[in-house]
């Protein structure tokens, strides 16, 4: 049982683009502007994730039959997929001819002027512009692909939430409402907030042990791995209302006496009371990346926890890899008092607007062909076929998609909260050095999963170095 | 005249390889280690920092534990393989039914990739999933290396003793036969027990096979990565963060070159020194023995 739901996730079920229904002119527009380039074969990387096997083996088979480009779509760990194209960017040898930009990474790429802008690139080239490209179409997701004078470095092809996933089958049980009634004196509805989380935790992880279950109160994302970071710094953190991975982005501190919010009791609440949640997840949960925990969730081992979206319609429709199909609640994460207001105004978020999007690196020997590609992924009549196969949407129009309409209810209304509350969530702070001060930060978070330090001391240190390897990287002098 | 030229002649591609790959990237390694290099900080640039990187280096406490750890990590993995090598060679060296067999079967994890042995491992210890948790906790043991140090330290001890003990058994079987057999039959001869041969005539005579393996075994586990890291990614905690987990952390994700390059040269250094230290002390005690 649990073996198929750790296995990595298949690719989604081969539904063929639309391309068929298409106009037969629009058709040779594509196989005409390909001429010069027929033959020729372009590279790309992304990470493993349903999206990317989508494009990899419905969208690319598909272009290269329209338009003679042969497409080469790696498809690999996140790990080696930045080590592989930051590699390929920094010493130019133009292996890829597009690559994954995850909305996180981009402003590194970015100061280190890897990506060919786009927008110039159109500029230069109007007889490859697809006429249909329509960037107004893209939601407002695409801005975090722009640069300060907003030209564009990618079109986005993945954008989800990391949203709270519960069990419907258990919360709507009558015997467990009782039961949870009876101890904690409130009608058992998904948490709102942390305490009513932990409670809730602590319920089922007590009631899997009493039943004989394979059943725990919460996923946790606490692997030894960067997941684990992530986790804490774009969900559970500005959940409890630190923003930026309590860096300030004025004084460049993490430090509460330089300004900054890393070693402030909020964070450190939010720390403890995460850690604290493993004694309710599943004993694979100090072992489990973002894929490890939808696998928990799929295979029914955790009554609650936070998912990303990504993963969200396998794991609520498909009975071939997942054992709670029809029971999945959708929901926004649990807030901390006057986080939700913040995010409602603006100021705060609370959670994670997780997405990529594919660039062209100024490496890349095919940037014409690159560019094609990018564009024929991006196509209008494509998104709903992609959206319901990968549960990801970054067109406006999407969300109108029959086939999209069809499939929210099965997804208990995920596509909807993407529309309507998809504002409250934000994507990672745009740090050039983001994966350095990921580094300095990571060790700390995992010495608190172990028990090695205590959230407190972790986060006092933690924000010290963060302090000392900014200025050592030329921010806060 | 002629001849030396026609030699130096012959071995000029062999020295250009050389020089190619050993060389000249152990001497940019040295050289970037002296200047401040992040290629994501705000300039980007190489900024010279003479010998401060290793002065960072004496009390960055993170590098020193994740040194103390990989030399914990080796002191346990090469003390277990050289015994056990030791024992199966002698073992080999016997006719007994099967030994072919047992001698194909033992040799398979050298065929294994590291990568693939790591990923082999961690398979089989996912709580859950593996089936090391699920018949420790048949017996009453609760088995996760992603939630309790010392076992996923004994984890890591445990595969790279299955993973290598086969090599010394190899280099040492090989060593062991091509061993005279008169100075062994003259001792039995007159008498000598077991160990008496093994300490007086077979370790003596092995010296320089045991040396190389030794040396070999330490330079590899003071240096291993891709196991550990598909295994248990330095963790629970940083409970198997060895060194080389760390300096790979250092010098790819953090991208701190500069850095990295020294942790890299230290290591080096450190590891040559232990083991002239330990060839130094071996020799002593042979020449005290004598």
């Amino acid at each position: 049982m649990l073996l198929i739901a750790c296995a990595p996730p298949a690719a989604p079920a081969p539904a063929a683009p639309a391309e068929e229904k298409a106009p037969a002119e629009e058709m040779s527009w594509w196989a005409k502007a390909a001429e010069p380039y027929k033959g020729v074969t372009i590279k790309g990387i992304s990470e493993s994730t349903p999206p990317s096997k989508y494009m990899q083996q419905v969208l690319a088979p598909a272009f290269e039959k329209e338009t003679g480009i042969k497409v080469e779509f790696e498809v690999t760990s996140w790990d080696q997929m930045y080590d592989k194209e930051i590699k390929d960017m920094e010493s130019g040898t133009g292996i890829y001819d597009f690559v994954y930009i995850e909305q996180d990474i981009i402003y590194a790429y970015l100061a280190r002027d890897f990506l060919v802008d786009l927008t110039n690139f159109m500029d230069e080239h109007p007889e490859l512009v697809y006429a249909d490209l329509d960037l107004d179409d893209f939601t407002s997701f695409i801005d975090y692909f722009k640069d300060d004078q907003g030209h564009i470095y990618g079109l986005p092809f993945e954008a989800f939430l990391k949203v709270y996933l519960y069990r419907k089958d258990l919360f709507g049980d009558p015997e467990v409402q009782a039961a949870f009634k009876e101890k904690y004196g409130w009608d058992l509805r998904p948490a709102t907030n942390f305490d009513e989380y932990a409670q809730i935790a602590e319920f089922f992880t007590e009631w899997g042990q009493e039943k004989g279950l394979e059943l725990w109160g919460t996923t946790v994302q606490a692997g030894s791995h960067p997941a684990a970071f992530y986790e804490m710094a774009e969900t559970i953190w500005p959940s409890w209302g630190v923003y930026n991975w309590g860096i300030n982005m004025e004084t460049w501190k993490a430090t509460t006496a330089n300004g900054g919010s890393l070693d402030s009791d909020k964070a450190k609440a939010a720390l403890g009371f995460w850690v604290g949640m493993l004694k309710y997840a599943p004993p694979e949960a100090t072992s489990s990346t973002w894929d490890e925990v939808a696998a928990t969730f799929a295979a029914g081992r955790a009554a609650q926890g936070w998912v990303y979206g990504e993963n969200a319609a396998w794991i609520a429709t498909d009975e071939t890899r997942s054992k709670v199909v029809g029971n999945v609640g959708v929901a926004l994460p649990p807030t901390a008092p006057g986080v939700m207001e913040e995010a409602e105004a603006g100021k705060g978020y609370i959670g994670y607007y997780d997405g990529g999007a594919l660039g062209i690196p100024h490496s890349s020997k095919n940037k014409e062909a690159a560019w094609l590609f990018l564009q024929w992924v991006s196509r209008k009549d494509f998104q709903g076929d992609f959206a319901a196969a990968a549960a990801r949407i970054v067109r406006k129009s999407t969300f109108d998609d029959p086939k999209v309409k069809e499939l929210d209810p099965k997804v208990d209304g995920y596509f909807t909260l993407m529309k309507e509350k998809g504002y409250l969530f934000a994507g990672a702070p745009p740090f050039p050095f983001h994966a350095q001060i990921r580094e300095v930060i990571l060790p700390y978070v995992l010495k608190a999963i172990s028990g090695e330090m205590t959230p407190e001391d972790a986060l006092d240190a933690a924000a010290q170095d963060v302090d000392a390897e900014l200025i050592q990287l030329g921010y806060g002098q | 005249m002629r001849s030396n030229r026609t030699a130096w002649g012959l071995l000029a591609p062999t020295l250009l390889v050389l020089g190619f790959a050993g060389l000249l990237p152990f001497f940019y390694v040295v050289y970037v280690g002296f200047f401040d290099w992040n290629v994501f900080s705000k300039t980007g640039d190489l900024v010279w920092a003479g010998a401060n990187n290793y002065r960072r280096l004496v009390f960055d406490t993170e590098f020193l534990a994740a040194l103390k750890r990989g030399i914990v990590f080796t002191l346990w993995t090469v003390t277990l393989e050289m015994v056990l090598g030791m024992a199966l060679a002698q073992l080999l060296m016997r006719e007994f039914k099967g030994k072919s067999f047992f001698r194909a079967v033992h040799a398979l994890p050298l065929t294994v990739a590291p990568i693939a042995v790591g990923a082999t491992w961690r398979l089989m210890t996912i709580p859950g999933l593996g089936p090391l948790p699920y018949y420790l906790r048949r017996i009453g043991i609760d088995y996760n290396i992603g939630r309790y140090a010392g076992q996923a330290f004994a984890t890591t001890v445990l595969m790279d003793v299955w993973h290598w003990t086969p090599f010394v058994t190899l280099t040492l079987l090989a060593g062991l036969t091509a061993l005279p057999r008169e100075p062994f039959e003259q001792a039995m001869v007159d008498g000598a027990n077991r160990w008496q041969i093994l300490r007086h005539l077979t370790l003596p005579m092995l010296r320089p096979v045991i040396l190389t393996a030794l040396f070999l075994r330490i330079m590899d586990a003071l240096r291993i990565v891709d196991e550990v890291w598909m295994l248990t990614g330095g963790g629970p905690g940083t409970a198997t963060r060895y060194v080389g987990i760390h300096v790979w952390r250092v010098v790819f994700p953090k991208t701190d070159y500069g850095y990295g390059s020294a942790m890299s040269v230290l290591l080096l250094y450190f590891t040559i020194v232990l083991c002239w230290l330990l060839l130094t002390a071996i020799t002593q005690a042979r020449r005290e023995t004598d």
